[in-house]
This record gives structure tokens, sequence and C-alpha cells, in this order.
């Protein structure tokens, strides 16, 4: 973990794009519509990271020939956004035109142990190749995957994707799917095509004063400067945090959340009072028809939990607590039939600016194989456009380092991040700091 | 019951019974009068009996001496005949290379590069205005470097394709026809505009370790007609060699040949070349006209170089900005109607049955000496062929052929259909068709097929093969995953 004095060249470099077609070519005028869900999403994107070791069945190449066979199972991601027009709603709407989605060829100029160690915000940020939505979207790829090389043979694939098309759920799903398609083995969660899954009922209740709340904030006039820090937890540090709780019904979610929530709240202000934290959480098993985990799109519930940060670390891990595991389905669906309500209004700003929590630790990110046992050595998720106040993304830890172990990926703003991450309440449980800003 | 007159149909069918009435009488002159002939003499023999024939065979008073030197005349004759005969020469099995699904350019993501690369939106429009009438369909492939945005046309690159192409078709070849690479004795490579040193042809030599006194050729900018100008070369050669084999490879490299500027003629290779190669054995052994599918009939070449307009039809140069590519002249399709008129006049005569040949002579006769108004005959070449390879360089050209020709749609369906599933692959697209019809279980023996190439220069080259042996489904081939959608209907114009 160093931090060098003055800014650093990337080490990063890209030097080609190309575009990846499906295997199998899409059936003329076929579509995908997106759920009310999906469009609040659209000011958003997930960008998520696996490296791997050298293998010899994992090179580009290869790789880029499995994508192709995985795509076409995927025709909303080699599609194009496109207005529809048919029933004059005027909405976006995805044309399956088979275009392909955009991949990007890089290297970087050192090898993968080495960079995991010394890699800076930046330059984990340069392994998942973005591009906005230009002056056209029929023309802009929705997804973009880049495939880097390290000096020691190693791999590192990074998944952009707007979050109007997927989750990170999602995502990661789709990069399961393809490891899968990769070994020629059986896809295990095959995509499920169902934008009426968040059609509102036949009695909506169309409520949700949280994001009433949001939408009315007006967006920042000069967003400040944002960068990130990864927090490796291993499963110790994480029971050793759990034991400081004295609280036996605590997940880990609730340990470091909590401990986040009131160390960065601490740095904003001196004094603690009553504060407010918005939590997205995953809901596809939440619902009483449960969705597969392969249900193409967006299934996060956005809602804010309050809680007085006077009071204590235990009480607002319990407080935590308490809110997350008493998410009603009724409070769900009430939320998308508001957002569905709403959906022909200009999206607003979904993580953030207010600080933001992401839950993703219960979905699993390390089984995407590319190798037969060949599990990622790391994986990162970051949100894109999660401006204000900062974004905390706690999602599993590598298999290796135990069940309890999570990765902790904060964004914050700036000058906030660089005190954070010397933060003696967190280093007290010793994580591996990794991608720290380059400060 | 009132006298109706006669429906149009059946004069039509009266005029059709007489036409066949009169191709049997004139194709089977020879046989219509040989028997009568041959009949009356056995009658006679017959009517005469054995005593007579023998006393008038004692009256010749025929001795030893005039015996002899008679069998030597007939023998010597016969030798002579024999040995200036051409060599037949068989095509054992030919092989494509089938591209791989992952480098396909479907529509959306061909415009959507020319979007990001082109600057020019004129030429963008143009451009998929072009992709729209052009007959191609979803599945055609481009090489890896064409992929990029933009391309990376690099000599390691086309050399990577060349790679991947030949060696591909020649492996498939190999499997197909146990052909070991040390018994080749001849070797042609044709593809047009990528020519490195050391040549296509000693990588071949190089990578299969074929003999040291192989007569190899690498054939380079002779353009879309080069297949056919090999495949006469290789004949050449194997009418003076006895008992060889040639290997001739047609293929054409797109990596290098990228247009990155704007002007309007040249942009067309863009949208229409696509990757493909072909790999033919051919051979002149007696032991492998068992084995091999079609016997080769007459090659006819025709060039029209010598008129300049035709010369300059297709030809390569630098545009304004320094951007290299090759340039389509707006009158190519007329100058490809005369090219291919000169090259029917020659081929006529070799392959029209005499009934046609007669009527053709009688018109042009009428024509010269009676009344110049008489519409010019032109000969049925569907009683000449059962196939026809028409090379797929475009839609237009296809139309053209088919209206000049008056070939039904099933005639030219190989050739829309290759253009549809593998666009424009250039000397190797007669093959591709080829494949097409064996594919759809339509070669019997017997059948005899006109493959029909057009290129630079401005050259029309003609082959016509005769089918040794029916070819039983399903073929092993570039269309073995998909012939069972074939054929589709192209529409005139597909909406981007």
């Amino acid at each position: 973990m160093t931090v060098s004095v003055e800014t650093r060249r990337s080490r990063v470099t890209v030097y080609a794009k190309s575009t990846a077609p499906s295997l199998t070519p899409v059936k003329p005028g076929k579509t995908h519509e997106f759920t009310a869900l999906d469009h609040s999403m659209s000011r958003h994107s997930v960008h998520l990271v696996c490296y791997y070791r050298q293998e010899p069945t994992v090179t580009m190449t290869a790789l880029k020939e499995s994508l192709c066979d995985v795509l076409s199972y995927y025709p909303a991601m080699t599609g194009r956004l496109v207005k529809n027009e048919g029933d004059g709603c005027g909405e976006w709407m995805v044309k399956c035109n088979d275009a392909g989605v955009r991949m990007v060829d890089a290297r970087a100029d050192t090898t993968l142990d080495e960079f995991l160690a010394s890699a800076t915000d930046e330059e984990e940020r340069q392994l998942a190749y973005w591009e906005d939505v230009g002056s056209d979207p029929y023309l802009w790829s929705p997804y973009c995957i880049q495939f880097t090389d390290f000096k020691d043979g190693s791999m590192a694939v990074g998944i952009s994707c707007t979050h109007f098309h997927a989750d990170p759920t999602c995502v990661a799903v789709f990069a399961r799917a393809w490891s899968e398609t990769h070994r020629r083995a059986l896809v295990t969660c095959p995509p499920f095509f169902h934008p009426w899954a968040f059609y509102p009922r036949k009695n909506p209740v169309p409520s949700s004063p949280h994001l009433s709340e949001k939408s009315t904030i007006p967006p920042p006039l000069h967003p400040p400067a944002m960068s990130s820090v990864t927090f490796a937890f291993s499963a110790s540090s994480v029971r050793q945090c759990l034991a400081d709780l004295q609280l036996s019904n605590l997940s880990p979610f609730d340990a470091l959340a909590s401990l986040l929530w009131l160390r960065i709240s601490s740095y904003k202000s001196a004094s603690l009072g009553t504060a407010q934290l918005t939590l997205a959480v995953d809901c596809r098993r939440r619902m009483s028809a449960p969705l597969p985990l392969g249900f193409y799109g967006n299934a996060l519930h956005f809602f804010g939990v309050k809680a007085d940060l006077s009071s204590g670390w235990i009480h607002i891990a319990s407080e935590l607590n308490r809110h997350v595991s008493g998410i009603k389905e009724d409070d769900v669906w009430s939320s998308v039939e508001w957002l569905h309500e709403r959906s022909k209004e200009k999206a607003f700003q979904m993580y953030g600016p207010e600080l933001t929590c992401l839950a993703w630790d219960n979905v699993p990110v390390y089984n995407a194989e590319f190798s037969p046992g060949a599990i990622p050595v790391h994986v990162g998720c970051r949100i894109g456009n999660a401006q204000g106040e900062g974004l905390v993304v706690i999602m599993a830890g590598a298999p290796g380092e135990g069940e309890e172990a999570r990765t902790v990926i904060v964004t914050l703003p700036t000058d906030l991040t660089a005190q954070i991450y010397r933060d003696e309440a967190i280093l007290k449980y010793g994580p591996k700091i990794m991608f720290s800003p380059n400060i | 019951m009132p006298a109706q007159p006669l429906p149009d149909f059946s004069t039509s069918v009266r005029l059709k019974y007489v036409k066949l009435g009169y191709q049997y009488l004139v194709n089977h002159f020879l046989t219509l009068l040989l028997i009568p002939m041959i009949a009356t003499c056995v009658l006679e023999l017959v009517r005469r009996g054995p005593e007579e024939l023998i006393s008038v065979y004692n009256s010749l008073d025929l001795d030893v001496i005039h015996i002899l030197c008679s069998s030597f005349v007939i023998i010597f004759v016969l030798t002579v005949y024999y040995m200036s005969r051409p060599r037949p020469v068989y095509l054992v099995d030919y092989a494509c290379f089938k591209p791989a699904p992952s480098c396909r350019v479907p529509f959306a993501t061909f415009m959507e590069h020319t979007s990001m690369i082109c600057e020019d939106p004129k030429s963008v429009q143009f451009q998929t205005r072009i992709l729209e009438r052009s007959g191609l369909g979803e599945e055609t492939c481009l090489p890896p470097a064409n992929h990029y945005i933009p391309p990376n046309p690099t000599m390691e690159a086309a050399r990577a394709e060349a790679q991947l192409v030949i060696f591909s078709a020649i492996d498939d070849l190999i499997k197909k026809t146990g052909l070991q690479p040390k018994h080749i004795d001849i070797l042609v490579v044709n593809c047009s505009l990528f020519s490195p040193t050391p040549s296509l042809s000693a990588m071949i030599v190089n990578k299969y370790k074929l003999r040291s006194n192989i007569k190899s050729f690498n054939l380079s900018g002779m353009g879309c007609s080069a297949g056919l100008l090999s495949i006469d070369l290789a004949r050449d050669l194997l009418q003076v060699l006895p008992g060889s084999n040639a290997l001739v490879i047609s293929t054409e490299i797109i990596t290098p040949n990228f247009y990155k500027g704007n002007r309007r003629d040249m942009l067309l290779p863009n949208c229409l070349f696509r990757m493909g190669a072909a790999a033919i054995l051919l051979s002149n052994r007696r032991r492998d006209a068992t084995r091999a599918k079609y016997r080769l009939l007459h090659v006819v070449r025709t060039h029209k170089g010598a008129d300049d307009r035709a010369y300059r039809c297709v030809y390569q140069e630098e545009d304004s900005d320094g951007h290299c590519g090759i340039s389509l002249s707006k009158d190519l399709m007329a100058i490809a109607g005369d090219a291919l008129k000169s090259n029917i006049t020659t081929i006529g005569p070799l392959v029209l049955p005499m009934s046609e040949q007669l009527l053709f002579f009688f018109t042009l006769v009428g024509r010269k000496l009676i009344n110049p108004t008489l519409r010019p005959y032109i000969p049925d070449f569907k009683q000449a062929f059962e196939h026809f390879c028409i090379h797929a360089g475009g839609r237009a050209v296809i139309d053209e052929l088919q209206k000049s020709l008056q070939l039904s749609a099933e005639h030219v369906e190989a050739s829309r259909m290759t253009l549809h599933r593998f666009g424009n692959t250039s000397s190797s697209s007669l093959w591709y068709e080829l494949n097409y019809i064996e594919s759809k279980g339509r070669m019997k023996r017997g059948d005899r097929v006109w493959q029909i190439g057009f290129g630079s220069g401005f050259k029309c080259n003609s082959a016509v093969w005769k089918c040794l042996r029916t070819v039983k489904t399903p073929v092993d081939g570039p269309w073995a995953e998909c012939i069972h959608r074939y054929p589709v209907d192209i529409p005139e114009i597909v909406k981007l």
C-alpha cells in the first residue's frame, strides 16, 4: 500500500476499440422495453471489474469468442436505444438491431499482484472504459467490455454499462453466464427478460416519501470532485466488528454500513445528530413471486433509514438491521408505482446526492470462473454519477478470505476520502486498503 | 357451339412443340442420319448372307503387306489422335473457407463503425444506401483487423488473415481428399490486392512443407476473375506434365484495403467485399477420374483491356487526400455486358447445341443480308448448362446477367444466396456458389456448370465443368449449417 507523493502517470493504456457481435443474428423487429425502475436509474452507470490470474484458456482472443457466444442469449445487450414511437408514449426502449457491444483492449504495465497492491483509484477506474451517451444514442453502445492484459499474463475484465439496462446484480449474473459459456458449461442463470415484472399492481398505491423527497432536491450547481477507496475486510476483521457490537442478530452488512456511516458523518460535521442514510437493496428475492436471479433489468429498492448518530455505533447498527429486515413487499410495490407514475418526467439522481449505501453483499460475485476452479482474485464494483455526499458499496469479499469477508468501496468528496482511509476507528479492524486516491 | 377464338396458351403450346421438335431434329441430326444408314447396311448384309461376304472379301485379293500397311496406318492415325487430344483435367474436390461467426458484421455494426470513422455525413448516408440495396445478409464476415474502430490494417494483420483463410481451406481440402502435401506438383495462388514478399504461395510451401521442385505461381493484381485464370494456368501446366496434380487457391485479402476517404466511387468495396477463400485440387491422373467430382471442359478468357474505357473501369488509385482505394466507374455494367457478349460469342460455338447455333447463324445472316432490323437471337444457354455460377460481384451484376442471358430465378439462386450469406468474396465466390448447388442436392452426374467471372482489366472469364458423379447431401462445407434456411427472400431495400 504505497501512496506516492506526486501524481503518478497511469500504468493502464487503452490501445484498441472494436465491437463484438452475437454469434447468432437477432430476429429483425425484436425490442426490449424498460420498467419504471429502469427509467429511474438512467442517470447512473455500473462498472464491474474482475481480476484473473494467468490461465491458458483465459486469453483475450478466447474471451472475445465466448463473449460473442453468450451475447446470443442477450439480444437486449446488443441493441440500441430508440424512442418508442409505437404507442405514442415516446419513452426510451431498446431496438434489438444486432449492433453488438463495444470492446476495448488495454494493457497494464505491471503485474497483477503489483497492481492490486499499489494501484490508485484512478487506475482502477481505467480498467472499465466508459463513454457517456454522445449526440446520437442510436450509435452508442450501452455496454462496454474492457480486457486488460497484465505483464505476467493475468487479465482484468471490466464490464461497464448504463444503469438504465442493468443493475450490479444483473451485470454480475451476466459475467457468470459468460464464464460458463467460456467453459462450455451449462448456463445456470439464463437471462429472464420480463419488463412486466414491475408493472403496477391492479390497485396501485403509489407512494414513496423518500423518493418524493429526493426528486425535489435540485441538482448541485458545482458537484464536488469525488474519489474512492476500497477496504477489503477479511472474515476475522468482520467477526471482530460483530464481536465489538455485542448484538447477536447483526449481519456483517449492518456492522460495516453503520461503522462507515458513523465515521463519514463524523468527518462531515463535528456534532452528530439524527441523520438519514439512503439504502439500496436488491429486491429480486424479496417479492412474493420472487424474480429469478437472471432477471434482466433493475431490481433495486431505495429507501431511507433515520438514526440518531449520537447514540453510538450499536444503536445505528441495530436500526439498520431493523430497517433492512423489515422491508415490506408493499413498500417495494408502492415505490415502483410511484416511479411508474412519474416515468415520463426526467429521471433524478438515485445514488446521492445524499449519503447512499448499496447493500450488495447478498449477491455472489466471485463465481465468474472462466477456467474451472479459477475464480477471480478480486472483484470491484463502482457506480457512475454518484456525486454528492458519497456512496458506500458493500459487496461480498474474496471467498479465500472467509464467508464473512466483505469488500467495501467508499466514494466520497476528495477531501473526505483522504481522511476516511486514515481513520483509526476503521483501521482498527485491519482492512486491506486498495485503490486509494492518488494524493 | 359457336367457334371460339383459340386461347393464347394454345398457340404458344404449339410453338413450344415446334421448337422442341426442331431441337431434337437438329441436335440428334447425325444420330437420325446414321441409324437408318446402319439399319439399311445391316439389312443388306443379312440379305446377302455370309457366303457372299466371304466371296467379296476374297475378291479383294489382299495379301499380308496390304493388311499390315492398312493396320499400320490405322494404328498410326489412332495414336496421333489420342496423343494430340488434350489431357483431361479433373477437379478432384474443392474446399471453401467458412468464417467464424464472431467475425460477422451485422448491418447495424457496419453503419455504426462507418459513422464513427467517417467524418463526412454524406459518405455515411451513401454507404447506408448501398448497404440497404446490396443484397447482403447479416452473416457476412470481415477479418478481425477490420472490426477495430478505426480498422488496423497492418501487414501483420493482413498476413494473419491470409494464413487464417488459406490454411483453413487447405486443411479442409486435405481432410476431404486425403491429399498428401508432398504429392502436390503445381501450386497456383491468386490474390489480387495483397502481395507480400515472400509470396502467399511461398507461405503455403513453408507451412505445408511442399516439395522443393514444386511449380508454384502467385498471381496478383488480376482482379475478381483471377480464380478462373488460375484454373486456366493450372490446366495448361497439366497438359505439359503427365500424371500430376495442381492445388489452386483463390482468395482476396480484405485487411489492407479498407478505404479511409470519402470518394463515392471508391466506397463500394468497403460495403461489399468480405472474407473468403477456396482451395481446389485439379489432377490429370487417370486414377483420379473415378473419384473426381468434375471434369474441366472449356475455359474461355476475354480481355477487353485494349479499350481505354474498359481498362479504367476498375482502377486502384489515390484520392485527393492520399487515401488509396479502388474506384468503380459508372459504366461498369455496360462494359461488363460488352465483355460478356464477347465471351459468349467465343464460348457459344463450344457449348451450344447445334439447334441454337443454327438459329443464331441464320438470324445473323438474316440481319446482315436481308433485314438489319431483325432482333438478334440470344442463344438459349439453359440448353447448354444445367447450373450457372455467376460471380457474386453485387446485386446489379447478377440482375444484369439474369436479364441478358434470360435466366430464371432458380438459375441465379446460387449467386444471390452466396451474395447474401458470404458477401462479395471476389475470386472465390464462384466456389461458394458451386457448393450451394451441391448442398441443395441439385448436382447430378452429367450436369454441366458454367462459371462466369468478371474482374478488373476488364476481363470476363468462363469455365465449363461437367459433373462426373452425383454429389450426395449432406455436403460438408461452408453451407453445412445454414443450407436449410436457404433460399431466403431478399428484399429490394432493407430498411436500416
